[in-house]
């Protein structure tokens, strides 16, 4: 059976989360200044099942810039309504230095109301990543460079892997462990994408030949990556949905090449994160921006 | 059931067979068979060994790495285990306690130490196989990606702080020594580094390793 891609399936309850209704005023009751511009209204397009698999993806984030910022309080905004258990990251989480305070600003601080919220993340390295980030307990990485892990609910099984280095013993280990999952949903994630209309990077054209048929092979449907600094979702190459969500922290404006003939959705205009929904077959997406717009959306049939 | 070779594997491995074995200058060639057709009994081996040239060459690089990896592990079993969930203080700590031990450890170490110059040699020639080939233009972009072009590096250095890293194709490692965890190889530039991953450490590296189109 084909990946089905639905764009903007109209047939999804429309939730909409009032302006604020995430960030409760000062609790003294003191009035905030009304020169404050309020929050768009965020209108998910998301079904919001009580017993799916709710995750976001994010990538190419960790600057400590504003924008990061923004963005990292539009996520809480969209976890309020969208109570998401896990962030997959696609790489590039700590921009230059990596000292301790670096940790905290590029990632504990912004990320505090989901991480004490009980949201857990799962890295994977970019190029701009140290190894020893491996190691680092809110990554929950497990001292690996890949790994895998599943689900806590619906049929999920999740890879991430080290695309920067991706050595034989890698590929050898995810093939064994493609081999050796009946889960339905097989996702990898990763920094560098396969497939991307970045006019920067671009496709990965050497690590899509090592890792497609391995995709292919084992009914991989979608495939999360970052690398260039814009959001983009390909039409089903090979049956097979390409996100590229690097555009957390750092965006590259004006930077998809609208003549690639791949892109089914994209936006480099702003910073946005992906959030999405596996329940059963079907796999719902809304990508959000940092104007809390949601800028794509749709659903995937798994390939069986 | 044993690793399978990926299609990568099978093309690249004869290529580097073909450097190791066809261009040594004491190369073996196989019996040729007789007039008759029949294959020719196998020769006995003699008492010594040729050895090639240049798998000698590697095999002294592999000898050298390993005890390099050693020296990282017992001075690693000296500090702390750190946990796989360590907070980003532990991780820092521990990163530069092990960098000042290899540092103590081979002070004095030296571009040519892990790498010797016949080693170069070699290495250069089998990345050239691969980089001329028929991927040759495509693995020289994945190489040049947010490559950080020629800096001043130095062996027991660090690997510059804030520089990322330059990716590493499959078809490129499948045609380099198979090293330990510990240690990577990496482009910057057209060097090949190798770094001790934890540390961050550069151990040796190999100039103009990527030669021009």
């Amino acid at each position: 059976m084909f990946t089905r891609v639905s764009a903007a399936a109209g047939a999804l309850l429309l939730l909409v989360i009032p302006c604020g209704s995430a960030s409760s005023g000062p609790a003294d009751g003191t009035v905030l200044q009304a020169a404050q511009p309020a929050p768009a209204a965020l209108a998910l397009t998301l079904p919001n099942r009580a017993d799916s698999l709710k995750f976001a993806v994010l990538g190419d984030f960790g600057t400590a810039s504003r924008e990061q910022y923004e963005l990292a309080a539009v996520m809480k905004r969209v976890h309020d309504a969208f109570p998401y258990e896990l962030v997959i990251l696609v790489g590039d989480n700590l921009y230059g230095s990596e000292r301790p305070q670096d940790f905290k600003k590029k990632f504990e601080i912004p990320y505090k109301p989901l991480l004490d919220a009980g949201v857990k993340f799962y890295a994977s390295l970019g190029n701009h990543d140290a190894r020893e980030q491996r190691y680092y307990k809110l990554f929950n990485m497990d001292g690996k460079l890949y790994y895998t892990f599943k689900g806590s609910k619906q049929s999920v099984r999740f890879y991430a892997l080290e695309s920067t280095y991706m050595d034989p013993d890698q590929i050898v280990w995810f093939e064994k462990e493609l081999r050796g999952s009946d889960s339905d949903w097989k996702i990898p994630y990763f920094h560098h994408p396969p497939y991307s209309s970045g006019d920067r990077h671009g496709s990965d054209a050497r690590l899509r030949e090592v890792l497609e048929p391995l995709f292919i092979k084992f009914n991989v449907s979608v495939v999360f990556t970052g690398h260039d600094h814009f959001y983009e979702r390909t039409k089903p190459q090979k049956d097979i949905v390409y996100f590229v969500v690097g555009s957390g922290g750092k965006l590259r404006k004006g930077n998809i090449d609208k003549s690639s003939g791949i892109t089914a959705a994209g936006n480099d205009t702003d910073y946005a994160f992906l959030a999405a929904e596996v329940n059963g077959d079907e796999m719902w997406f809304n990508a959000v921006s940092r104007q809390a717009k949601v800028i794509d959306s749709g659903s995937i049939t798994r390939r069986k | 059931m044993g690793p399978r070779l990926t299609c990568c594997a099978r093309l690249v491995l004869p290529v580097a067979a073909a450097v190791l074995f066809a261009a040594g200058p004491r190369a073996q060639t196989a019996p040729a068979a007789p007039a008759g057709g029949k294959p020719a009994a196998k020769a006995p081996a003699p008492a010594s060994q040729p050895v090639n040239a240049n798998a000698r060459a590697l095999a002294e690089v592999r000898s050298r790495i390993a005890t390099y990896a050693g020296l990282h592990r017992e001075l690693e079993a000296t500090l702390p285990p750190l946990p796989k969930g360590a907070t980003a203080e532990q991780i820092d700590k521990h990163q530069r306690a092990l960098a000042l031990k290899l540092q103590e450890a081979r002070r004095g170490a030296k571009a040519g130490d892990i790498f010797t110059p016949a080693a170069r040699s070699v290495i250069r020639r089998l990345l050239d196989v691969v980089l001329r080939g028929p991927d040759g233009p495509a693995l020289r972009a994945s190489i040049r990606d947010e490559n950080a072009g020629s800096l001043s590096i130095a062996v027991n250095a660090r690997y510059p702080g804030s520089v990322p890293l330059a990716t590493m194709p499959t078809k490129v490692l499948e045609g380099l020594p198979k090293l330990p965890k510990e240690l990577e190889y990496r482009f910057l530039g057209d060097r090949l580094l190798l770094v001790d991953v934890d540390p961050n450490l550069i151990v040796d590296f190999i100039d103009h390793a990527v030669r021009p189109q």
